[in-house]
């Protein structure tokens, strides 16, 4: 196992040169040409990966930069998708106003649930939000006033002044460009000082502090941007999804999302991308066998953690290069 | 309500909340005994929990086996499920990521695991529970009614927690597991086999688990998701401060009081909301918890 298990902005700049290169462009060029031969259901689940790879990126920025847990992604979720519904119909702010409405509402209700808990253990942020999530899950299912309550919640087509967005390819370019956004957003924040006193943090707190980093504020701090991230992803949903229910908004969407960073590969941004969109695609293939669903995304989380914590990717590379050196 | 009723409720929410507040008290101990030893908050505890009374039913209800073949078969079965996941799964762990977010996260998967092995089952379709094998007839203890399965539930439980603490505190091997607790590497020089004694308190904790599964089974609707109930666990563990024994199982009485008092004076459906607002309370006013202790950093 190579010796810096997690991306340094050296590996990243590594990471993009020649094949990988190739490969990115034309990853770009299908992504870009996806709606023009494609059917509106593959359409569908590209909006869908989209959306699931900016809560990937939400979780990684607590979880692979930070060394956090949060088991509330899926609430913060939650908040994002009615809040901007909510602001776009009822309030008519343009639909990208009531995406940045949205990822700020979960964006301070992270930062209120991250200050109460990190004052104490780090340990108990995990505990806590594992019971916000629950108690977000009931005020989704039973809020009728805002949510719809247990019968879902009927969005409207998100509206960008004049025009509405009625179908899947319509809301194709959007989604794909906030998605771009994001990544680059995590990617500045990632390489930032704030991002290098995450990895601090995470890799030491005694150092950390030693060198002048305040521990908790960039814990919370943390904490705050990957609820409002997610809060964003939810904004994206709204953008070519009409309906929502409280039922997927539970602790299985969080695990799902967890499940993705971990085969992606813990800490790398790279990875959280990645295992978004493979692990996407596998869990919709999955949907063939719902009786298996929670026995695989265990299984997976479980030999991952064994065998290959630094994710598929990286795990694939390491058996490659093993052959390569005939071992 | 007029003062006589709110006595009534009172005196009936104390009563049931010891009750249920046992068994969260069983399960919180089983968590905060794991944390002590490994750092790790084993998020799979609820869904050992669950799993182990579905043992247990299987075992009694569908293979018709004796009830004192049961009642140790299951204990075993939880104690070699738990020992053998620290044993062959969290050291493999341990030994690949140094990290103790990987830990935290192979409990999760064990949890899901679980989950979705029980429900292949089948028996949690149809929500059952398990035979009753004491006398549901009910006592009245000043104005709370209870019955002698509460009873015997709340001696049960005090009986386990007493034992496991004088095991923590007054034997070789409890001193071996808190000396584990403070300082590892410490411990192994003056000859603490770590590996046992991590498979043991695992097992041990997967036992009291068990122990509470058989005890609240009777109780409630068997389903696949019973193990949700681990959420009042935490809470019990964090109002305990989360590293003390007693606290947990004071944590366990408190919430479970809370839960009942809830239920009673504001509204069933708040319930769900019980232990997240009571995580949140100790949070703003106590956040080290009624029995935590200050808080001292591990050096690196």
């Amino acid at each position: 196992m190579s010796s810096t298990p997690l991306d340094s902005p050296a590996t990243a700049r590594r990471a993009l040169s020649g094949p990988a290169l190739i490969g990115l462009v034309a990853a770009a060029l299908v992504a870009v040409a996806l709606p023009v031969f494609t059917s509106g259901y593959v359409v569908y689940i590209a909006n869908l990966l989209l959306v699931f790879v900016v809560l990937c990126l939400g979780l990684h920025i607590v979880i692979g930069e930070t060394g956090q847990f949060s088991m509330a992604h899926a609430a913060f979720y939650g908040i994002g998708i009615y809040a901007s519904a909510l602001a776009n119909r009822a309030v008519d702010l343009p639909y990208p106003v009531a995406m940045l409405f949205g990822a700020l509402v979960a964006g301070a209700v992270g930062l209120f649930i991250g200050a109460l808990a990190l004052r104490m253990r780090d340990i108990y942020l995990a505990l806590a939000t594992f019971a916000f999530g629950e108690a977000m899950q009931w005020v989704f299912a039973n809020w009728d006033s805002v949510t719809n309550g247990p019968n879902g919640l009927r969005i409207s087509p998100a509206r960008f002044g004049p025009i509405d967005i009625l179908s899947d390819k319509q809301a194709y370019p959007f989604v794909l460009f906030f998605c771009l956004v994001m990544i680059g957003l995590t990617v500045a924040i990632s390489r930032s000082r704030l991002g290098r006193s995450f990895r601090a943090v995470r890799e030491s707190e005694v150092a950390a502090m030693a060198m002048g980093i305040d521990v908790r504020r960039a814990r919370i701090v943390s904490f705050g941007l990957s609820a409002a991230i997610a809060g964003f992803a939810g904004g994206m949903f709204g953008l070519f999804q009409t309906f929502i229910h409280p039922d997927s908004l539970g602790f299985q969407t969080t695990i799902l999302v967890l499940t993705m960073v971990v085969v992606g590969g813990l800490g790398s941004i790279a990875g959280a991308i990645g295992g978004a969109i493979v692990f996407g695609l596998i869990s919709e293939v999955l949907r063939q066998a719902p009786q298996y669903q929670e026995i695989i995304y265990g299984a997976i989380l479980i030999l991952f953690m064994m065998y290959a914590p630094r994710g598929l990717f990286a795990f694939i590379g390491d058996r490659i290069r093993e052959a390569r050196h005939g071992r | 309500m007029d003062l006589q009723l709110a006595l009534i409720f009172l005196q009936q929410g104390i009563a049931s909340g010891l009750v249920s507040g046992s068994v969260y008290a069983l399960l919180a101990l089983a968590i905060v005994v794991i944390f002590k030893t490994s750092d790790v908050p084993n998020f799979a505890q609820g869904e050992v929990f669950m799993a182990a009374g579905y043992v247990a039913l299987y075992l009694f209800v569908f293979q018709k086996m004796p009830i004192w073949v049961v009642l140790p078969a299951t204990l075993a079965i939880a104690f070699l499920a738990m020992a053998l996941f620290r044993r062959f799964v969290l050291d493999q762990v341990a030994k690949s990521a140094k990290d103790l977010v990987y830990l935290v996260i192979a409990t999760l998967g064990l949890s899901y695991v679980l989950k979705g092995l029980v429900r292949r089952t089948g028996f949690g379709d149809t929500p059952r529970s398990f035979p009753a094998l004491v006398s549901t007839d009910s006592v009245m203890i000043g104005q709370a009614s209870v019955t002698m399965l509460d009873l015997a539930i709340f001696g049960a439980a005090v009986t386990v927690m007493a034992a496991f603490f004088w095991m923590f505190n007054y034997t070789k091997t409890g001193r071996a597991m808190r000396a584990v607790g403070m300082n590892p590497k410490a411990a192994q020089l003056v000859g603490v086999d770590l590996r046992r004694c991590h498979m043991l308190i695992w097992g041990l904790s997967g036992v009291i688990s068990a122990i509470a599964a058989l005890l609240i089974s009777p109780k409630i609707l068997m389903t696949a998701d019973m193990g949700s109930i681990v959420m009042l666990a935490f809470a019990a563990a964090i109002v305990g401060g989360f590293s003390s024994l007693p606290g947990a199982v004071v944590g366990g009485f408190v919430i479970g009081i809370v839960e009942n008092m809830v239920g009673l004076f504001i509204s069933s459906r708040a319930i769900v909301l019980a232990p997240f607002l009571a995580i949140l309370i100790v949070l703003v006013l106590r956040p080290q918890g009624l029995f935590g202790g200050k808080l001292t950093i591990k050096k690196v």
